[in-house]
C-alpha cells in the first residue's frame, strides 16, 4: 500500500511537529554547545613556584650539544602518591665553562599546584652537560631512581628513600662515557628486573667542531650530524644486586652504531620480548627485534622504517609506540627535521610497517619533532598524539623559507584509523612558539586526566594542565609488580566498560630525554562502570579487577589485584 | 614519448611573439618610408588600430588604400601584419611578398617574411630575406641574430655561432645573440657555457619588456638548474602581463624547481582560478599536493587534469601514488600498468609498481618491475632502495646490503634522493 493512502492525523501530525521542534531544539543546543573538549592550560611559574630555567649555553662556536638538550621527567621521588619534576641542565664540559654553576633540578609536587626546589637537599644536581633522565626503580626497593644522561658521562642516582639520592654511577657500571642521548629502562630478557639501554649520539669533542657558516650570515650555524661519526648504543643488563653488565657487543647492540636520539621500547610482534625502536639523526632508525636469546636483531629495513621513502636517511628525534588503531599490534612514530615528515608506521604484522601519516604529515611539514607521546588525554579510551617541536638551528629563518626556529606544539586527536589536528581547538598555548626538546607525561594535579611537561632549550619549561580530560570517566592503575620488572614495562592492560573494549601495552621510555608518570589512566568515555580490567603482567601472571571502582586511582599488585583505593 | 601537453598553447605563444614583432617592424619602418605627412599620418592610424585590435576598421582603411594604390609596399606590408595576426598566414606570406616585389629595399617587410618563415620552421626562406637585409643594413644587429636563429634551426651550428657572434661583436650586451650561443652550447653539451651565456643573458633582460623573450630564456634557464635567473625572468613576465596564466604557470613551475611547493602551489592555484580547466595546472597542483601528502585534494586535481585532457602518464602514475598511499595497493597497481603501457620505459612508475608488489607480499612481481626499473635508470636511488627492501623481505640481506651499497656510491656521485616522487614532464606552459 502507498504510503500517500493513510492521510494524516492532525493531532498525529501535531505530535510530529512537537517532536520535530524538540529534535531542532536538540540540534540548536548541540550546534550552540558542543561537547567540551579538554583544553591544555599553561600554568605560569608564579603559581607552579618553577622557576628554573634551561641554559643551552650557546656559544658563537656553536657547539652541537648546546642545541640537543634537555629533558624532563615525572616521577614520585618521595612516594607520597604525587607527581614530581626533574629538570635537566647543561653544565661543564670540554667546551663550556658556566659563569655561574648550573643545576638540574628536582622539584617536589606540595600537592597544591605548587613545587619546591628540593634539588640540593636531594642530591641530584648533576653537575654535567646534561641531557636526559629516566626515572625508574631499578633495585627495586620501591623507590623511583635515576638515571641522567649526559655529554660526558652519565649519572645513576641511587633513592636511598629518605629524600636523598647517592650517585651510584660507577659501582653500578653504567657511566657510558661519549655523548649519551635518551635512555630507556625495560627488561629484555623477561628477569624481572630492569635493564638499561642508552642511546648514543655522534663522536664528538670541541676539536671535531668544524666550521659550518654561510658567508652572508659571517656566523656560524650548527652543523648537520651528517658531518659526525656514529657510534653504537648500548645496553645494560641489571645483575640484581646494585650493578650492571654492558652487554652492547653481545646483545647486536653495539653492531649497529647509529647517531641514535629517542628510543621507546614495546613489542612489536607480539612474542612477549621487549624489542627496541630507536630514531637515528641523518642515519637509518633501528628497529631491534629481541630475539628471546640475549640477542637482539636490527631489522629497520626489513620492516620498513629504517629510511625515508627513495631510501633517503632522515632526521629522527622523539618515537613513540602505541596500537592506535586498536587491531592489537604495535604501532611506531618518529619526529623528523623539517622537510621531512614525521612518520606514522603502521604494524602490518609479520615486521613489516607502512608510514602511514595522514593527516599529520602536512601539518608537520615545516617543523621539527622531538619530544612526542601517544596519550589518551580525553579519557575516551584510544591514544591520542601530542607533539613538541622546535628547529635546532637558532639561524635557520636567516637561511630557509618559511621554517622557523621556535616552533608550535601540536595535539592530535586519534579517530580510529588516524589522526586529527585539534591544536586550534586545544588552549591558547598552541598558538606560542617553543624551543622546544623533551615532553614528559603525568597526572600532576591527580585529577585522572594526563598533563604535560616540555622542556625547552634554553628557555624555562612549560608545564601544562589538562583541563577537562578528566570529564570523561576513567580508572587510574599503579601497577606494583612482585614477579615481573618494578615498572611493569610489557604489562598488557585490557579493559571493558559496556562496548567500549580497550587495550595497552605499557611501553618503556618514548619522547625524547624525558622519562614519564608510571601509572597508567585508563579512559571509558562517558561510561559510567567499568566491567572488568585485567593486566596481564610480563611474568605471564593475570590479574583481573571486576566492577573496580571509577574516576579514582588504585593499586594493583600483582598476583593479589587491586588492594587499595 | 612524453606527449606535449599545451602544443596549442605554444603555437598561441609563437603566434603572439611573431605578431608582436610584426607589429614593431611595421610600426617603425612605416614613418620612414612614407612618402607625406598625411600618408605617414593615415599608415599610423592604421598601424595603431592593428595593435589595438581594432582589425576591421584597419581592414577597412587598407582595402581602401590598396583599392586605388594596389601595389603599394607600405600598404601591402600592413596588410599582411594584419592577416598574420588574423592567423591567415598564406594571405600574409603573399602580401608580405608582394610588399618586397614593389621595393626590394623595403627591409622591414622582408624582416617581416623572416619572422613568419621561422614561425613556420622554413629557415632556408628565412636566409636569403635576411641576407637581402643585411646587405642594405650591415649594422642590423636584429637581422644578424635571426640569422643565427635561422642557421641554428637547420641545425647548422657553425654559421648559426658565426651570426651570433657578429651581431656580439665583441660586446657581451645583445642579449638575443647571447641566448642563441648558450643553445648553442647547450646542442653541444657544454653545460657550463650554457650557464655561464645564460646568466648574462639573464643580466640584460632586467628591463626587458619582451614577455616572450623572458619567457623562451626562463625556459632555457631553467633546463640547466638556473632557476633564480629564470624566476627573475619569469616574475619580471608575470608584472608586465599578470592576466597572462602562461607567466604565472611558468613561474610556478620554476618554483617548482626550486623545490618551493608552498609558492609554487600559490600560483597554480591562481592560475586556476583564470583558467579552471587549465589541465597543465591542475596537474601540477596535484604533483605539489602529493609532495605535500594532502592525498585527497592532490587526487581531485589529477583527476581533473585527466579529464580535462588525454592523461600522460605521469598523471596515472601519480594517481597511482596517491592509492598507494591511501593504503589502496590494487587500485595503484592498475594505474602504475596504464602508465608503463604508456611508456614502457618509465622507470619510476616500474618502481612503484613493484613497491605496491611488495606490499601486496607479491614478491615475485615486485622483484620483477624493480629489477627493470633498476636497468631502466641506474642511477635512481629508489629503484635500488625498494630492491634493497624487497631482498631484506625474502631475507637476502647480502643483496639488500649491497643495494644499499649502490645508494650510497650515487649519493657520492650526487645523485638526488630526495623523493619518489618525479616532477611532471618539462613541457611548454
Amino acid at each position: 500500500m502507498a504510503w500517500s493512502s493513510y492521510p494524516l492525523n492532525p493531532i498525529h501530525n501535531q505530535s510530529v511537529f512537537i517532536r520535530a521542534t524538540n529534535c531542532l531544539w536538540l540540534l540548536t543546543l548541540l550546534l550552540a554547545f558542543p561537547p567540551q573538549k579538554p583544553t591544555f592550560e599553561e600554568v605560569s611559574p608564579a603559581e607552579s613556584k618553577i622557576t628554573w630555567t634551561h641554559n643551552n649555553a650557546q656559544s658563537p662556536d656553536r657547539q652541537l650539544p648546546e642545541t640537543v638538550g634537555a629533558g624532563c621527567a615525572f616521577l614520585d621521588y618521595d612516594n607520597d602518591g604525587w607527581m614530581d619534576i626533574y629538570l635537566v641542565n647543561s653544565g661543564p664540559s670540554d667546551f663550556f665553562t658556566p659563569s655561574t654553576p648550573l643545576k638540574n633540578a628536582l622539584y617536589r609536587n606540595n600537592h597544591d599546584g605548587t613545587f619546591t626546589d628540593v634539588t640540593d637537599k636531594a642530591g641530584v644536581a648533576g653537575g654535567k652537560f646534561g641531557m636526559g633522565v629516566a626515572a625508574a626503580d631499578y633495585d627495586g626497593d620501591g623507590n623511583i631512581d635515576l638515571y641522567v644522561t649526559n655529554y660526558g658521562s652519565n649519572i645513576l642516582y641511587r633513592n636511598n628513600g629518605n629524600g636523598t639520592f647517592t650517585d651510584v654511577t660507577d659501582k653500578a657500571g653504567v657511566t657510558a662515557p661519549g655523548w649519551s642521548t635518551c635512555a630507556t629502562w625495560f627488561d629484555y630478557d623477561n628477569d624481572a628486573k630492569l635493564d638499561l639501554f642508552v642511546s648514543s649520539f655522534v663522536y664528538y669533542d670541541k676539536s671535531q667542531n668544524p666550521l659550518c657558516t654561510d658567508p652572508t650570515l659571517k656566523q656560524r650555524y650548527y652543523c648537520v650530524p651528517r658531518l659526525f661519526k656514529p657510534q653504537p648504543s648500548r645496553l645494560f643488563h641489571n645483575n640484581g644486586d646494585g650493578t650492571f653488565q654492558d652487554v652492547s657487543r653481545e646483545s647486536g647492540i653495539a653492531g649497529s652504531p647509529g647517531k641514535s636520539f629517542g628510543a621507546v621500547a614495546t613489542d612489536v610482534n607480539n612474542d612477549g620480548l621487549m624489542d627496541l625502536f630507536v630514531a637515528n639523526d641523518t642515519m637509518p632508525n633501528f628497529l631491534f627485534l629481541n630475539k628471546g636469546d640475549g640477542k637482539f636483531e636490527e631489522i629497520g629495513l626489513a620492516a620498513g622504517v629504517a629510511y625515508g621513502e627513495a631510501g633517503r636517511p632522515r632526521s629522527g628525534m622523539g618515537v613513540d609506540a602505541a596500537d592506535f588503531d586498536g587491531d592489537g599490534w604495535q604501532d611506531l612514530f618518529v619526529a623528523n627535521i623539517d622537510q621531512e615528515f614525521f612518520s606514522l608506521y603502521h604494524n602490518d604484522k609479520e615486521l613489516i610497517f607502512t608510514d602511514q601519516p595522514g593527516e599529520i604529515a602536512p601539518a608537520t611539514q615545516l617543523l621539527s619533532g622531538w619530544g612526542l607521546k601517544f596519550f589518551d588525554y580525553d579519557n575516551d579510551g584510544d591514544p591520542d598524539l601530542f607533539l613538541v617541536n622546535g628547529h635546532p638551528d637558532d639561524m635557520i629563518e636567516s637561511r630557509v623559507a618559511r621554517v622557523r626556529h621556535k616552533e608550535p606544539l601540536l595535539l592530535f586527536e586519534n579517530t580510529g584509523r588516524n589522526f586529527k589536528d585539534v591544536s586550534a581547538s586545544s588552549g591558547p598555548v598552541f598558538t606560542k612558539m617553543f624551543s622546544g626538546r623533551g615532553m614528559a607525561l603525568g597526572d600532576f594535579d591527580n585529577d585522572g586526566d594526563a598533563d604535560v611537561l616540555t622542556s625547552n632549550n634554553g628557555e624555562p619549561p612549560l608545564l601544562l594542565r589538562n583541563q577537562g580530560g578528566n570529564r570523561n570517566n576513567w580508572i587510574g592503575l599503579q601497577l606494583i609488580a612482585t614477579k615481573s620488572n618494578p615498572a611493569a614495562v610489557g604489562a598488557t592492560i585490557t579493559w571493558q566498560a559496556g562496548t567500549l573494549k580497550r587495550t595497552r601495552l605499557k611501553t618503556g621510555g618514548g619522547s625524547y630525554l624525558s622519562s614519564h608518570d608510571p601509572r597508567e589512566i585508563l579512559g571509558v568515555g562517558s561510561a559510567t562502570k567499568i566491567d572488568y580490567v585485567e593486566i596481564r603482567w610480563p611474568s605471564g601472571k593475570i590479574d583481573k579487577l571486576t566492577n573496580p571502582p571509577l574516576n579514582t586511582y588504585v593499586k594493583v599488585v600483582e598476583g593479589t589485584g587491586l588492594v587499595k583505593k | 614519448m612524453k606527449k606535449n601537453l599545451s602544443s596549442k598553447k605554444a603555437h598561441k605563444a609563437q603566434l603572439i611573439l611573431f605578431l608582436c614583432l610584426l607589429f614593431l617592424v611595421c610600426f617603425f619602418v612605416i614613418p620612414a618610408r612614407a612618402q607625406s605627412s598625411d600618408v605617414l599620418q593615415a599608415f599610423e592610424q592604421v598601424a595603431a588600430l592593428i595593435r589595438d585590435d581594432r582589425l576591421v576598421e584597419a581592414d577597412k582603411e587598407l582595402t581602401e588604400v590598396l583599392r586605388l594604390q594596389p601595389d603599394l609596399p607600405v600598404a601591402l606590408n600592413l596588410m599582411g601584419s594584419l592577416r598574420a595576426k588574423q592567423g591567415r598566414l598564406v594571405e600574409a606570406e603573399s602580401l608580405f611578398l608582394r610588399a618586397v616585389q614593389g621595393d626590394k629595399n623595403f627591409t622591414g617587410a622582408r624582416m617581416n617574411l623572416v619572422y613568419l618563415y621561422l614561425l613556420k620552421h622554413a629557415p632556408d626562406k628565412a636566409i636569403p630575406q635576411l641576407t637581402e637585409v643585411l646587405t642594405l643594413e650591415p649594422e642590423n644587429l636584429d637581422a644578424k641574430v635571426l640569422l643565427g636563429d635561422a642557421y641554428l634551426a637547420k641545425n647548422d651550428l657553425q654559421k648559426a655561432e658565426e651570426n651570433y657572434l657578429a651581431a656580439l661583436d665583441n660586446k657581451l650586451n645583445n642579449a638575443g645573440a647571447l641566448f642563441g650561443l648558450a643553445q648553442i652550447s647547450r646542442m653541444k653539451g657544454e653545460q657550463r657555457e650554457v650557464a655561464i651565456y645564460l646568466n648574462r643573458v639573464g643580466t640584460l633582460i632586467g628591463d626587458s619588456t619582451s614577455t616572450d623573450f623572458l619567457y623562451k630564456f626562463a625556459l632555457e634557464a631553467m633546463q640547466v638548474g638556473l632557476f633564480d635567473e629564470a624566476k627573475s625572468a619569469l616574475e619580471r613576465a608575470v608584472a608586465l602581463k599578470p592576466k597572462d596564466p602562461s607567466y604565472l604557470l611558468a613561474l610556478g613551475i620554476a618554483w617548482l624547481r626550486k623545490t618551493d611547493l608552498f609558492e609554487a602551489e600559490k600560483l597554480f592555484r591562481r592560475v586556476l582560478v583564470m583558467e579552471p580547466n587549465n589541465a597543465q595546472a591542475q596537474l601540477h597542483l596535484g604533483y605539489v599536493l602529493l609532495n605535500q601528502k594532502k592525498y585527497a585534494e592532490a587526487r581531485t586535481w589529477l583527476e581533473k587534469s585527466a579529464r580535462t585532457s588525454a592523461p600522460i602518464p605521469e598523471v596515472f602514475y601519480y594517481l597511482g601514488l596517491v592509492a598507494q598511499e591511501q593504503n589502496n595497493d590494487a587500485g595503484a597497481i592498475v594505474l602504475f600498468e596504464k602508465a608503463v603501457r604508456q611508456l614502457p620505459l618509465y622507470a619510476h612508475a616500474r618502481i612503484a609498481l613493484g613497491s605496491s608488489y611488495m606490499k601486496l607480499k607479491n614478491y615475485v612481481r615486485a622483484r620483477q618491475e624493480l629489477e627493470t626499473a633498476v636497468k631502466l635508470d641506474p642511477n635512481e636511488p629508489t629503484a635500488h632502495y625498494n630492491l634493497a627492501l624487497l631482498y631484506a623481505r625474502i631475507k637476502e640481506p647480502e643483496r639488500a646490503k649491497e643495494e644499499l651499497r649502490i645508494i650510497d656510491q650515487l649519493k657520492a656521485k650526487g645523485a638526488t634522493n630526495n623523493g619518489v616522487v618525479v616532477l611532471p614532464p618539462k613541457s611548454n606552459p
